[in-house]
């Protein structure tokens, strides 16, 4: 079970419905058109379409009064006829129930699911077999001691009675599952011992997107595998380049917590695997691998970390995502070199990787609508052209066709942007900030004492504190002392107010040694010229922007950290770290020949947690729709045949759609191996394997696999007919493992797929009861 | 435009196994009317067909051949059902109910306001006489009161044309005779009323006309008046005769030549003897009649 739901698509599913629906009502007419001509002859038109235009007209006159009656007869009779006893068994078994579930030496987490999954299960499987029983057994049975005839010699519409033994059972079903939901609640807040009362609630998480960074720096969807094919997480290896980066959208105040302290916090919950390729000691075992997390905005490898796909080109690419644009040029240089003297020396892979990376650039670049980019966005956006004719006229070529290749084009390009990026390197730099925020390294436990849900929950502060690198120092620097000269609290006359120092450690959160230097550093600038004082503000005196006078001071060392610490600077978590909302957290693993697993899942942002039945009555409301869906299978099914065999069909349909619906749509995608049903069988008939084939003449071949064509397609409307009933456990699974249930991912669907069958059932019920003779025995 | 209520032509039903093949011809092409305010009585033996028909007629069955319109519509219509009343052979009611609630279930199936139900069903349970079992479950009804009870749903909507298959059955005497009643007095509103029935006497009193069926095949259609008039036979009934005065009136009719002269005491048939101990018990209870005193009350023929 997966908890992080893909977005629902509401819009694709009604359409697939509504194709659906047609096809199968166009089906359904024709069939009835055809009986009734078969067993009528000409007439049988006739008497089709007046039973049409009969049909229609029991539609439009539904009336509401009618159906309310039949609706509390039904609920008369099964208050009558004892329905509710269903309760007694249920209160027996919350009685009984400790003497089956977990003692209380487990951790508080699992105490909770266990019980959560106990009560669930068994509020689902105690209403389950009477709502089935009670569906496909009363219209047979009215129809059999013919109380029907009495309800339908009157002006009830047998749509009507359709729709009011629905409506009926519902109710029934509603109300018993409201109050064993009621009871159950108030069981389960007894029955949690006090010292895992705190696991009962929901976490909310959100999701972000996952890929990986390999150990040379290439971007992949998927990180390494140790081995196990049908792993569900990669690996990155330890002390590496590796990372794992999830990127998180959508960040806002809603997604911090607050602590005791009432400070606000962001809470980062993830799931890793220990992998480890060494055994060591016992003690390194049980502290298992160190993982760290980076917190980080990082919009150049977002721009440029697609370029690092080819390794050729990757020095370049590396190059651009550190920010050094004169290396980057230089680099991009060599390559065009190359390209212009051995074009043949890179290889087709380079050159498309480059145009696609020169593409995805491009696009990041433009899509940031910032005037200091827009150049280079539009010469990366030709360069990309340039090489995609490139690549297309290497395929001419190498499919025996006649084609002038342009490279010559496309190094003049590519010269464009290295030039480019020298002429604008302090732009970019301005324009692109990285800001990296590595935390504290914590342990990911290597054995879980019996499941899976070893869980690390690392709070982060929102006022971050942490020792800036030298391009955060250089940015946070000049962005400090271009704020404050601005508003004129750097200068007293003509030198720096004597409080400075003072103020910045209160107010700009720096260290008093620090400070000290600083302050120092701006003195010695003012005199020796780099910085004067003109019209009470202070400047560069070349003119450049504070940004590279700062980096260049950082880069001469001339501002080293006076304390030990380092340069311990404060940033705020939403506004400087995730800009417009985006987060990326990048996690390494640090240990040497250690590997870290991971998948999509396993990291997430956890916001303030939920209470209990915050979850609890949306996974109610969907065990309700599974239940009211069974009621609506099972009433249409009995309406044209009797109990017991009612009884299978509905059974059936819910065994295949809670369990095999799955493993239809596999096969239907192919996803599930083998061979069709006929050729297997002939297969086995023939002791031959799969391998080898079937040994029959061609005819025969082209007869059996067009046979596994049309059972395939049997098996598609099969798919489509049976409701995938696993879409209502879903709800129940999230509560079960402390999530909050996403509405619109994990309800809306089940509300939808359970009106997409009451729709039509409510008509093929009406009719199949209608067109039937209630005497017939 | 005719006056028939009820318009039956070459009906015909096959009943079929679940293969389609033949069973029973139930009816075999039926043809017939029913005139709006007559009381029509549907006559045969045992699985001739009279419940099959009733039931196409409320579109219960399909027929396998032929045309019929009631109240002007199709069989199959359900809108008919407004005008209708229905007694069923037995009376098929949900058992869980009471008195009261089925009245006002079926009731709440014609649209009727709640106040024009709770009268409606005062007034057939004080008709029907279980005023005092209104409150029990059905299930606990005995076979006649469950009759009573059917009878009363079938009036609920106030109907123009009233089905009743075998309404007598299961009813004690003095239920067959208010039954009679009901339907003189259904007749008397006006209204259409349809029967089957093997109490030939109940027929005879109650319908205008009769039709008997046999084996699904119409072999009689009329007026009971005319079919039942015996038009060779006399009969003379008087009190206090003596013999000497029996001897005169059998010389008188000799003299006319007319022979097979019979002298007999008539007797009061067992229906209206137990109707009269049953009245009469109501009147004097706990006495017990011998049979001169019965005889001798009874003296004077027609209750
Ligand atoms: N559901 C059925 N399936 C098959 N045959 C049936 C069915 N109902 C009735 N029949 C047959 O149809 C014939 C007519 O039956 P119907 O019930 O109409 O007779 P009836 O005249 O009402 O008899 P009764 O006086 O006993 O009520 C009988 O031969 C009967 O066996
Ligand atoms: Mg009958």
């Amino acid at each position: 079970m997966e908890f992080d739901i893909r977005p629902y698509n509401f819009a694709s599913a009604t359409l697939a419905w509504l194709i659906l629906a047609g096809v199968l009502a166009a089906l359904g007419l024709g069939l009835s058109l055809v009986l009734s001509v078969a067993r009528n002859g000409k007439g049988g038109i006739a008497i089709f379409s007046s039973g049409l235009v009969g049909y229609l007209n029991d539609i439009l006159s539904i009336s509401p009064r009618r159906i309310l009656a039949l609706t509390q007869l039904t609920l008369k009779e099964a208050v009558r006829r004892k329905a509710l006893l269903v309760f007694v068994l249920f209160a027996v078994l919350l009685m009984f129930a400790g003497w089956f579930i977990a003692d209380a030496n487990e951790r508080p987490e699992l105490q909770v699911s266990v019980h959560v999954t106990f009560l669930l299960t068994a509020i689902s499987w105690l209403i389950l077999p009477a709502v089935m029983f009670l569906s496909c057994w009363a219209l047979p049975e009215d129809i059999r001691i013919r109380s029907l005839h009495t309800v339908v010699t009157k002006p009830a519409r047998r749509l009507e009675i359709v729709i009011g033994r629905m409506a009926g059972l519902g109710v029934v079903t509603l109300f018993v599952l409201i109050v064993m939901g009621a009871i159950g609640l108030f069981w389960l807040t007894r029955r949690i011992p006090d010292s895992a009362k705190s696991a009962l609630n929901c976490r909310v998480p959100v999701f972000g997107e996952l890929y990986f960074i390999s150990s040379e720096g290439q971007p992949q969807e998927v990180g390494l595998n140790v081995g196990d094919v049908w792993a569900y997480r990669s690996h990155i290896l330890g002390n590496s380049r590796a990372r794992a980066v999830w990127v998180f959208r959508g960040l806002d105040e809603s997604c911090l917590t607050r602590n005791a302290k009432g400070e606000e916090e962001l809470q980062l919950e993830c799931r890793f695997e220990a992998f480890r390729t060494v055994k060591g000691s016992e003690r390194s075992i049980l502290q298992g691998i160190s993982a760290q997390y980076t917190l980080a905005s990082n919009p150049r490898e977002e721009a440029f970390g697609m370029l690092a796909q080819s390794e050729t080109v990757r020095p370049f690419a590396d190059a651009l995502r550190d920010g050094q644009y004169r290396n980057a040029s230089d680099r991009l240089k060599q390559l065009t070199e190359r390209m212009r003297t051995a074009p043949g020396e890179l290889r087709p892979a380079d050159y498309f990787g480059l145009h696609f990376g020169l593409l995805v650039s491009g696009s990041v670049l433009q899509y940031k609508k910032d005037p200091r980019l827009d150049d280079l966005a539009k010469l990366l956006m030709d360069a990309s052209t340039a090489g995609q004719a490139v690549s297309e006229a290497q395929r001419t070529v190498e499919n025996g066709g006649n084609a002038e290749i342009p490279y010559a084009a496309f190094a003049d390009s590519l010269d464009l942007i290295a030039k480019a990026l020298v002429e604008k390197s302090s732009d970019l730099m301005e324009a692109l900030p990285r800001l990296e925020v590595p935390l504290a390294s914590f342990h990911v436990a290597e054995y879980h004492d019996g499941d899976e849900d070893s869980t690390n929950l690392t709070r982060v502060p929102r006022k971050l504190k942490f020792v800036a690198d030298y391009e955060t120092l250089g940015r946070f620097l000049s962005v400090t002392v271009d704020d404050w000269n601005g508003s004129g609290r750097l200068l007293e006359g003509n030198a720096f107010k004597a409080s400075l120092t003072d103020d910045l450690v209160k107010e700009a959160k720096i260290s008093q040694l620090n400070a000290e230097r600083l302050v120092e550093v701006l003195n010695e600038q003012l005199s020796g010229g780099s910085l004067v004082i003109d019209g009470g503000k202070l400047k560069v005196a070349d003119n450049r922007s504070w940004f590279v006078f700062f980096d260049d001071l950082i880069r001469r060392e001339a501002l080293v950290s006076a304390d030990t610490q380092g340069w311990m600077i404060e940033r705020d978590l939403l506004n400087d770290v995730a800009k417009n909302g985006e987060l990326r957290v990048e996690v390494a693993c640090i240990n040497d020949q250690m590997y870290l697993g991971m998948a999509r899942p396993d990291l997430f942002i956890r916001k303030a947690d939920q209470p209990f039945w915050a979850g609890y009555w949306k996974a109610l409301i969907n065990i309700a729709l599974m239940l009211l869906l069974i009621i609506v299978l099972g009433v249409t099914v009995s309406c044209i045949v009797k109990g017991p065999v009612a009884l299978f069909f509905t059974l059936t349909f819910f065994i295949v759609g809670q369990f095999f619906h799955d493993f239809m749509l596999r096969k239907l995608d192919g996803i599930e191996k083998g061979m069709g049903t006929v050729e297997s069988a002939v297969l086995i008939a023939q002791h031959r394997n799969p391998e080898v084939g079937m040994d029959v003449s061609e005819t025969a071949q082209n007869v059996v696999r067009a046979a596994d064509k049309s059972l395939e397609g049997v098996l598609w409307v099969f798919s489509n007919i049976v409701p995938d009933f696993t879409i209502f456990n879903r709800a129940a699974a999230f509560v079960e493992n402390r999530f909050d249930v996403p509405l619109g991912d994990v309800v809306l669907p089940a509300v939808v797929v359970f009106i997409g069958f009451l729709i039509p059932c409510i008509l093929i019920a009406g009719a199949l009861l209608k067109f039937r003779e209630l005497e017939s025995k | 435009m005719s006056n028939a209520v009820i318009e039956i032509r070459n009906l015909s039903k096959i009943y079929r196994d679940f293969w389609g093949r033949k069973k029973v011809q139930a009816v075999k092409s039926l043809s017939l009317d029913v005139m709006k305010g007559e009381v029509f009585g549907l006559l045969g033996p045992n699985g001739s067909g009279k419940t099959t028909t009733m039931k196409m007629l409320l579109g219960l069955l399909f027929p396998t051949s032929g045309e019929m319109t009631i109240l002007g519509k199709p069989a199959s219509d359900v809108s008919k059902n407004e005008r209708i009343g229905y007694l069923p052979e037995e009376s098929y009611l949900y058992r869980f109910l009471n008195a009261d609630e089925t009245l006002d279930f079926y009731g709440r199936l014609f649209n009727m306001t709640a106040a024009d139900r709770a009268r409606r069903s005062d007034e057939l349970i004080e008709m029907v006489g279980l005023g005092k079992a209104r409150r029990r479950q059905l299930k606990e009804y005995s076979k006649g009161m469950t009759r009573r009870i059917g009878l009363a749903q079938a009036l609920i909507n106030d109907p123009d044309l009233v089905l009743l298959d075998e309404p007598t059955s299961g009813l004690d005497p003095i239920g067959t005779r208010e039954m009679k009643d009901l339907i003189h007095q259904l007749k008397a509103q006006g209204k259409t009323v349809v029967m089957c029935s093997h109490q030939l006497a109940d027929v005879q009193d109650v319908c205008d006309r009769i039709a008997v069926l046999f084996q699904g095949e119409l072999k009689v259609l009329g007026r009971v008046d005319e079919l039942l008039e015996l038009r060779n036979e006399m009969q003379i009934r008087t009190t206090n005769l003596s013999e000497e005065a029996m001897a005169d009136v059998r010389k008188v009719l000799e003299k006319h030549n007319v022979k097979d002269v019979e002298f007999s005491r008539p007797k009061a048939d067992l229906e209206q003897l137990f109707l009269r101990t049953v009245r009469e018990s109501g009147e004097r209870p706990g006495r017990r009649f011998s049979t001169e005193e019965v005889a001798a009350s009874g003296k004077g023929g027609n209750v």
